[in-house]
């Protein structure tokens, strides 16, 4: 048997097609991004990057309904936009089994909030699963497709972003064969109106009773009894850290966290003297232990937030006086200067966040690398919520402000990815709410790909590869009725800021989309440019682009003035165009830079 | 062999393959592995961090505050930052390349001034310029193999496994390139 060793996305990605799924839909979000790019090496399995995690879940709905094991990926928050399908999709009775990964990010590594989807699963009346390393990813992956069929219910596969990234040894096994369910029309599965809904309600409590019956007796549910005195309550990756803490303690180790085998868990908690829950953020099974009166310990011992790591779990069971001695040391950082993420040499949002700047308005911000442009030095965005809220949000300022005389103009900034996720239906609503007095000037920055995400395509980059698929963010615009629309090149700096100055100034609502592709996706590589220290006045205009290769550096007899790292520059010249007297020049060149033509 | 193993860059220095690499390794010998890629908010420009445990049997992929055996910093400010991490005698194979956060960019504090000093006597301290061996032997990006040559010095692993494991991962055309800077690390002729 093959043993590989791969990441928690990859092992399910495996265990889908080892389980004979066929249809795999998902928006790209850092957690498990790279689990539906893992599931595109198969052939045999239709997968695709949807607009957003809605459509992604749709299209899994239709895999299921249609008659194949189908699977959806979604980081924790993505799961929000697909709530509204999810919610009576639940209530449904699936054909071929269905699956929704949830990437959920304990200490919030690059998310924007914290929520634990354990509640979501529950509230969607799913079975739960939480595998603790890439072999169980693979083997609950395969498992929550037969729990799925066999008990006619959508299943959710939890797992958090370190387990997604982390690799662990795997035996790789022989695909099924698929079954294929043909679709078979029955309105009472299908149809969730009333009266077929009120049946559902039923079905939903009683399948998910069912399994809480046999949780029990599943292998998944594992209990390592060692002593009468501590039974541990874990899940997941808890496991393995408290495993590196010791092996001396008694264990419930769940594979399934809900719904829980409580009767079975009630007769462990006579056997004991103490139960503790083990689990990072909410105290999800704690809860339902509590609210099925079983008397149990946790958050009082374990921090509500962040992931907790090996020497956090060692100090709350030291202070819960469940182990004496300390192995592990505490934290003791060294101060060390901060280093926050920044805009890649030659990105093209940066010339156009060095012109917001100078601009002074106020920018309202999406999600997306931009948001980066939230943090020092630029510190331009300023708000930063959720995908595509920028375009309602912008809507309601101009509204609040301009009742109480506040007439300053508002800025907003979107990305085309974001713009086909959940910015569409926002721009229809600005239109048809459009008031021509109101002053709102809107970037769409248009990079042609979903670049924070590792450069997945979007509805408008195919562009980009030539299949002529691709949906032009102008025409959508122009055809929903906005007229001032301009299209800028943002290497053209004194162009752009002319264009976006302007703009800023007129009243309506003004749409400029920003054209350059992302220049990491693309590999932009133009020879590098350089100082001539002799010409440099040590003014700082290119050292505040933030670009990584510049740094004022000591020369000399000349003195402190700029440089270039020719190693990390890409050759985007935007330093060149801000500097005012011409002292950085592309090498290989005798002419002054200028421009990226 | 037991080993923990610390590696820190930034991002876009090839710290995921070099990650990669050890645990395919690792496993070709015989030992169980885990590891974890800890990526932040951007693709490139932003602190990152692996680990890599190999041994008997591995529970956690995490190493806890003074656990580390091997650091392999990519850059140097992450060095000092990854050092509460690392064992009395533990072993620091550190690239003396810069690369300035935004703070230092804007003058608003210096590159941090007492990275070496912070590193002697903390055990075995290999510093070196990879980034300008690497590009004498053809490219920036092979720093990352390089370093794990170095590394290998530390890890009881065939060079017959190395070799056939970076050849299995690195991109065609540079997997000469690749081998040699590895070569280089491990015989340190660099």
């Amino acid at each position: 048997m093959e043993r590989k060793v791969i990441t928690g996305n990859q092992a399910i990605a495996r265990g889908f097609y080892e389980a004979g799924g066929r249809v795999a839909a998902s928006y790209p979000g850092s957690p498990t991004v790279e689990l539906l790019e893992a599931i595109q090496a198969y052939p045999e399995i239709y997968a695709e990057f949807s607009t957003n995690e809605k459509v992604a879940l749709e299209v899994a709905i239709g895999g299921s309904i249609g008659g194949v094991r189908s699977l959806t990926s979604m980081k924790h928050v993505g799961v929000n936009i697909a709530m509204d399908p999810l919610m009576t999709f639940t209530q449904t009775v699936i054909n071929g089994g269905f699956v929704l990964v949830s990437g959920d990010d304990p200490g919030m590594s690059s998310s924007q909030n914290e929520q634990d989807n354990r509640i979501l699963g529950k509230f969607a009346n799913m079975p739960i699963l939480d595998p603790s390393d890439a072999q169980e990813a693979k083997d609950f992956t395969k498992l929550a497709f037969e729990l799925s069929e066999t008990y006619l219910r959508p299943v959710m596969l939890r797992i958090t972003s370190r387990l997604c990234h982390s690799r662990s040894i795997v035996t790789l096994d022989e695909p099924q064969a698929p079954v294929y369910k043909p679709f078979v029309p029955d309105i009472a599965k299908y149809c969730m109106l009333p009266p077929y809904t009120y049946e559902a309600q039923h079905r939903m409590r009683d399948k998910v009773a069912e399994l809480a019956q046999s949780a029990g007796q599943m292998e998944i549910n594992r209990l390592e009894h060692r002593t009468d005195d501590v039974l541990i309550i874990t899940s997941g990756l808890m496991y393995q850290n408290l495993k590196s803490v010791t092996d001396d303690i008694s264990v419930y180790k769940l594979g399934m966290v809900y719904p829980l085998p409580i009767e079975y868990i009630r007769e462990l908690s006579e056997k004991y003297r103490r139960i503790i829950v083990l689990e990072e953020m909410m105290p999800f099974i704690e809860d339902e232990l509590k609210i099925n009166r079983i008397a149990c310990e946790g958050k009082n011992l374990f921090s509500f937030t962040g992931e907790l790591n090996i020497e956090d779990i060692e100090m709350g069971l030291i202070e819960g006086g469940v182990i004496k001695d300390s192995k592990y040391a505490q934290l003791s950082a060294l101060e060390t200067t901060e280093r926050a993420p920044l805009f890649c040499s030659g990105c093209p949002h940066r010339p156009v966040f060095d012109i917001l700047k100078k601009s002074k308005a106020i920018v309202i911000g999406d999600i997306g690398c931009y948001s980066m442009g939230l943090i020092y030095p630029f510190e331009v965005l300023k708000t930063n919520i959720s995908m595509g809220a920028s375009v309602g949000m912008v809507k309601g300022m101009r509204k609040a402000m301009d009742m109480n005389g506040d007439h300053q103009p508002l800025v907003a900034v979107i990305g085309d990815g974001t713009f086909f996720h959940s910015g569409l239906s926002g721009f229809a609503n600005l239109k048809y709410q459009m008031n021509d007095e109101e002053n709102i000037t809107y970037l769409v920055l248009d990079n042609s790909t979903t670049a924070m995400t590792g450069g997945q395509p979007t509805s408008s980059s195919n562009k980009m590869d030539g299949a002529g698929q691709d949906i032009l963010i102008d025409d959508v615009l122009q055809s929903m009725g906005f007229h001032d629309i301009v299209r800028v090149d943002q290497f053209q700096y004194k162009e752009a800021a002319k264009t976006i100055g302007d703009a800023i100034k007129r009243p309506g609502i003004k749409v400029i989309i920003t054209t350059r592709p992302c220049a990491l996706h693309f590999k932009i590589r133009e020879p590098h440019f350089y100082v001539d220290p002799t010409i440099c006045i040590a003014c700082r205009s290119c050292v505040r682009t933030n670009c990584p290769p510049l740094r004022m550096k000591q020369y000399d007899n000349i003195g402190l003035k700029s440089s270039i790292d020719p190693d990390q520059c890409v050759g985007c010249s935007i330093c060149a165009q801000v500097c005012p007297v011409n002292a950085i020049k592309r090498f290989g060149s005798e002419t002054q830079g200028g421009s990226n033509g | 062999m037991a080993k923990n193993i610390l590696l820190t860059a930034v991002g876009g220095q090839g710290l995921v393959l070099a990650t990669g690499i050890l645990a395919e390794v690792a496993l070709r010998s015989g030992l169980d592995v885990k590891t974890n890629d800890v990526i932040g908010l951007s693709q490139r420009g932003g602190k990152i961090m692996g680990s890599v445990r190999m041994g008997e049997k591995i529970y956690s992929p995490n190493i806890a505050p003074k656990e580390g055996d091997i650091l392999i910093a990519f850059e140097a400010l992450e060095a000092k930052r990854m050092l509460p991490y690392m064992k009395e005698g533990g072993v620091i194979i550190k690239n003396n390349y810069e690369m300035v956060p935004s703070l230092v960019q804007q003058e608003k504090t210096e590159y941090d001034p007492d990275i070496d000093s912070l590193l002697t006597g903390k055990g075995e301290v290999i510093s070196l310029d990879a980034t300008a061996v690497a590009k004498r032997i053809g490219h920036p990006a092979v720093a990352n193999i390089l370093m794990l040559g170095i590394a290998a010095r530390y890890l009881e692993i065939d060079d017959a496994i190395w070799h056939q494991v970076i050849r299995e991962n690195v991109p065609e055309k540079s997997i000469e390139m690749n081998i040699e800077a590895f070569d280089l690390g491990k015989a340190g002729t660099y």
